[in-house]
């Protein structure tokens, strides 16, 4: 059995829960799902759609709000219950802050940032990108189950996770998680910019590089995401000139995307751009030098200036 | 603001084979003798030990075999002992071999080594002896007492980009030391710091320099026997240029390929990268390379002034020790086993001092005495001319190399005569006389396919380099108007040529004139800039901790 973690924050579920979701149906076997906080009955129901053997909502006061070490202890003791042989994880900075944990508290094997799974002589192999994605390693799990895997953002499609015929059972399990033993203390959860934007959520992204030539061409680009419903995002060094805030780069020292449109403006293509966002469905390139790196992986490109092209977009889509 | 403090008898600046072969000389000899243990610290920058080792390299085992008799019992990877040499004059089209290799030249009984690899294993063999290394933990600053060194403090870490604290602030840690060895590689910042402050160059030859730009390849087993080296002069560099190319196999199909040159080059449009790629595409190195893939890159500089270069190594409370004191023979492109004999050298002058509570100049003059009674001397001593006479050019630099092993390296003027290598960088006008030159397109261009030849970037992605983005640049150029103004006149930014990592990029203002766009994080340290910038404006200080590449093989 594989039991997916979901996580929520503020009642809303992180889209990428679904993406692990679908990994685990993919995995194969049975999946179960769960779900921690306190008093979170609407995104179990929400979560129920999915194709599950029951979704486990874990109610403990001390859950009310994230800290590391109460998502560790009601886990360790959830886990010790269910003997799940998996347990799959989004990849998001949450996982990250208490994974690790929990892999040693349980003296367990810990899987992190897997692209790929498959079956090989009835045990799972998962597939994780080593050398800043220019590799891709094959890892079994070593010692006893259950294993801890985290899914990285993207690499499964959410929308693929497949929904049951009727609502998954919900149970509710009570756990004790001695509030005394929680070494955190939240503070009010606060943006570290005004924007501060999660791109791994967007479904479409206008990027834009050094092609836009200055800051009071933003406003085209912006004109473009809006016509198109996208969100906003650059090469480094529309970032790196304070252009737009850091938290909107994309690349090796920036986010990784996988949206389903991504439309670069002006952008070249250097390598470190492209592991940001190669993963994504259907890449659009607007360039004036056809030459550019940028075309050899985009599925549709334009080789032209980007002054003439996105006003003729904007009023194509506006029409 | 308050700093934590350290106290410690030894410390350590830089993990390389200088730094690491100090340490585990301090602990053979606190073993053998026994008495109150010192303290000692290891200060390297590098996330881990070895990250940022970048050498050919062909390693000669003689400090190696001194140090760490069975070495070989403790798995010292050294894997592939030197088989067959070559050494070719290259021209444009095809090679013309030496007749014999010169002795300078000869390598049998050497090694072919991953200097990453070597000073990861040194570092186990360190910390096994309860010796603290602290990787990640760049020296940004030397502490006085008057004029003497009393140890060093780290970087400041979790500040933005504009200098303000970040949530993730933490003040640097002063560290004290009885005696303070730096081993902070060719061009550390702190040895260039306390050289100039307490003028330890005086009456001594500016220093010269060479960058080597460096990939590793996997081609087909069979290709190349392990053990085989090439080395090559001429083509693609002219005449007037110092330098050449190396070509060193080691098991499994990996190969060692790079480029070494001059840095006191006349030409302001001289590009090491461009050059390198000409390099690859030489039909004797092409063979070797084609249908193969490039899985590694990066560049280093490296000292190669040497004898009569070398500032006085000591001070009240310091030695210097390795590439950060010059300590390389550049006729032999070797500096790990010198780098090694000093780190010993200064291991012992530094344990002795501390037995006798005597760690004054007064005292660790002795590191001279040793090392000009040692095999360092003997070995730079004779080709103490070498680099200096190749500003000659090529012909009677080889003459003179030639020479210099039947002469034992006398010269009718000895020193000979030696300018600092950014003073001999022409200006534009001059080398390309008056006419118009596009300074922002390169003069000898190359096809990039990347698969043989790569740009820049390309490069510096399998460099494995990252930084924090969100820290002060720590490449400072004191007056950037020069850029746009002078510069681009006299020289035509030639830093956007020779930093191989494209670090520096002259783009559009937006007023029709340009100005210098800085990609710190691009960086891979191998201080070029800061040795070659013709006005001298440019300064390395160390990033963040753990920033740089990550050299894994090299
Ligand atoms: C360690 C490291 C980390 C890095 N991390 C990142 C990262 O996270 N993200 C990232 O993006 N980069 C990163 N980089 C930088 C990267 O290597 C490139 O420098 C950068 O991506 C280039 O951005 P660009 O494409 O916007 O600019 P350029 O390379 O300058 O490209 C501009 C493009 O615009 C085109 N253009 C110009 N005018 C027009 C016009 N009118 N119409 C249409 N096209 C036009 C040009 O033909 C050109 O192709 C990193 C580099 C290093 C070394
Ligand atoms: C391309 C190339 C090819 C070469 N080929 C050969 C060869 O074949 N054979 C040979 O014998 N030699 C060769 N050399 C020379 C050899 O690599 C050097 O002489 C040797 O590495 C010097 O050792 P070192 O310990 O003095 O300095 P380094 O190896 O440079 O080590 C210095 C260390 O100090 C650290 N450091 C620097 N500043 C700081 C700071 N402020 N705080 C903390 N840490 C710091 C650095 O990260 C580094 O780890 C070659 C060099 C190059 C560039
Ligand atoms: S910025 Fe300077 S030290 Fe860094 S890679 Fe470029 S030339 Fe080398």
């Amino acid at each position: 059995m594989i039991l997916v973690i979901a996580e929520q924050r503020e009642g809303k579920l992180n889209r990428a829960s679904w993406e692990a979701m679908a990994a685990a149906q993919q995995a194969g076997g049975p999946v179960k799902v769960a779900l921690l906080g306190s008093g979170d009955e609407p995104l179990a129901a929400e979560l129920a759609a999915a194709e599950a053997a029951e979704v486990i909502v874990v109610d403990a006061a001390a859950l009310g709000e994230y800290t590391a070490d109460g998502q560790v202890a009601a886990l360790a003791i959830l886990i010790e219950q269910e003997q799940p042989g998996h347990v799959f994880f989004a990849h998001t900075y949450q996982t990250r802050d208490f994974a690790p944990v929990l892999a040693t508290r349980l003296g367990r094997s810990l899987i992190t940032d897997v692209t790929a799974i498959r079956q090989e002589s009835g045990a799972m192999v998962f597939v994780r990108p080593v050398f800043q994605g220019k590799l891709n390693a094959d890892v079994t799990a070593e010692g006893p189950a259950p294993h801890l895997v985290t899914i990285q953002i993207g690499a499964y499609r959410g929308d693929a996770a497949v929904r049951g015929a009727s609502p998954a059972a919900i149970r509710k399990v009570e756990i004790a998680v001695d509030a005394a033993a929680v070494r955190q203390k939240p503070e009010a959860p606060f943006k570290e910019a005004k924007q501060a934007v999660d791109l791994s959520q967007a479904e479409r992204i206008v990027a834009i590089g050094r092609g836009i030539k200055g800051q009071e061409h933003l406003k085209l680009a912006e004109d473009l995401a809006k016509a198109m419903g996208a969100e906003i995002a650059a090469s480094r060094p529309i970032c790196d000139s304070g252009w737009l805030p850091m938290d909107r780069q994309i690349g090796s020292s920036g986010q990784t995307v996988a949206p389903k449109l991504y439309v670069a403006l002006g952008i070249s293509g250097a390598i470190q751009h492209l592991v940001g966002m190669k993963g994504s469905k259907t890449i659009v390139a607007i360039n004036k030098d056809p030459e550019a790196p940028i075309f050899e992986i985009a599925d549709f490109g334009i080789a032209g200036d980007l002054f003439e092209v996105v006003p003729a977009m904007i009023a194509e889509l506006n029409k | 603001m308050d700093r934590e403090t350290l106290e410690v008898d030894v410390l350590i600046v830089g993990g390389g084979p200088a730094g690491m072969s100090a340490a585990l000389r301090l602990a053979q000899l606190q073993k053998a003798q026994g008495g109150e243990p010192l303290a000692i610290a290891v200060l390297e920058k590098a996330r881990e030990a070895g990250a940022h080792m970048l050498s050919g390299a062909m390693l000669d085992p003689s400090a190696l075999r001194e140090l760490i008799p069975d070495f070989k019992e403790k798995g010292a990877p050294v894997a592939s002992e030197v088989h067959h040499e070559h050494v070719y004059f290259l021209t444009k089209n095809s090679k013309v071999p030496f007749p014999i290799t010169p002795p300078p030249l000869q390598n049998h009984g050497n090694y072919v080594i991953s200097l990453n690899r070597f000073v990861k294993w040194m570092s186990g063999l360190v910390e096994a002896e309860g010796i603290d290394l602290f990787a990640g933990f760049p020296a940004s600053e030397v502490l006085y007492d008057g004029d003497r060194v009393v140890g060093v403090r780290t970087r400041d870490q979790g500040i933005d980009k504009h200098g303000a604290k970040k949530s993730t602030f933490e003040a640097g840690v002063e560290i004290r030391a009885k005696v303070t060895i730096l081993c902070d590689g060719v061009r550390g910042n702190l040895t260039k710091a306390v050289v100039r402050r307490l003028a330890l160059d005086e009456g001594r030859q500016p220093q010269l320099y060479a960058i080597g730009l460096k990939e590793l390849w996997e081609v087909p087993k069979d290709r190349i026997k392990a053990g085989t080296v090439v080395h090559t002069l001429g083509y693609p560099l002219k005449r007037e240029e110092f330098g050449g190319g190396f070509l060193y196999a080691m098991p499994d199909g990996v190969v060692s390929v790079g480029f070494v040159t001059g840095l006191d080059y006349r030409d302001p449009m001289f590009d090491p990268h461009l050059t390198f790629q000409h390099f690859k595409q030489h039909p004797a190195i092409a063979a070797i390379l084609q249908g193969g893939q490039m899985v590694r890159y990066g560049a280093k500089a490296l000292p190669e002034g040497g004898w009569h270069t070398i500032p006085r190594v000591y001070a009240d409370g310091l030695l210097i020790a390795g590439d950060a004191g010059g300590f390389v023979n550049s006729m032999r492109l070797k500096g790990i086993h010198l780098a090694m004999r000093t780190g010993m050298l200064a291991a012992e002058t530094a344990y002795e001092a501390i037995r006798a509570r005597d760690t004054s100049a007064a005292r660790l003059w002795k590191y001279e005495e040793r090392i000009d009674a040692s095999e360092v001397r003997r070995e730079l001593y004779p080709v103490r001319n070498v680099h200096q006479s190749f500003g000659y050019g090529l012909v009677p630099g080889l003459m003179y190399s030639g020479l210099s092993l039947v002469t034992g390296g006398w010269w009718l003027k000895d020193p000979m005569p030696a300018h600092a290598g950014f003073d001999r960088m022409a200006e534009i006008a001059e080398y390309y006389g008056e006419h118009k030159l596009d300074v922002d397109a390169p003069v000898r261009p190359v096809k990039v396919d990347r698969q043989l030849t790569f740009d820049k970037l390309t490069n510096v992605h399998h460099s494995g380099t990252r930084h924090t983005e969100d820290q002060p640049s720590h490449l400072i150029v004191y007056d950037t108007n020069i850029c746009s103004t002078r510069c681009r006149v006299e020289y035509g930014n030639p830093c956007t040529r020779f930093c191989p990592a494209n670090v520096y990029e002259m783009v559009d203002a937006g007023d029709g004139t340009k100005r210098l766009q800085i990609n710190a994080s691009n960086c891979v340290h191998c201080k070029t800039c800061d040795i070659m910038d013709p006005y001298q404006v440019i300064d390395w200080v160390p990033p963040e901790g753990g920033g740089g590449p990550q050299y894994d093989g090299m």
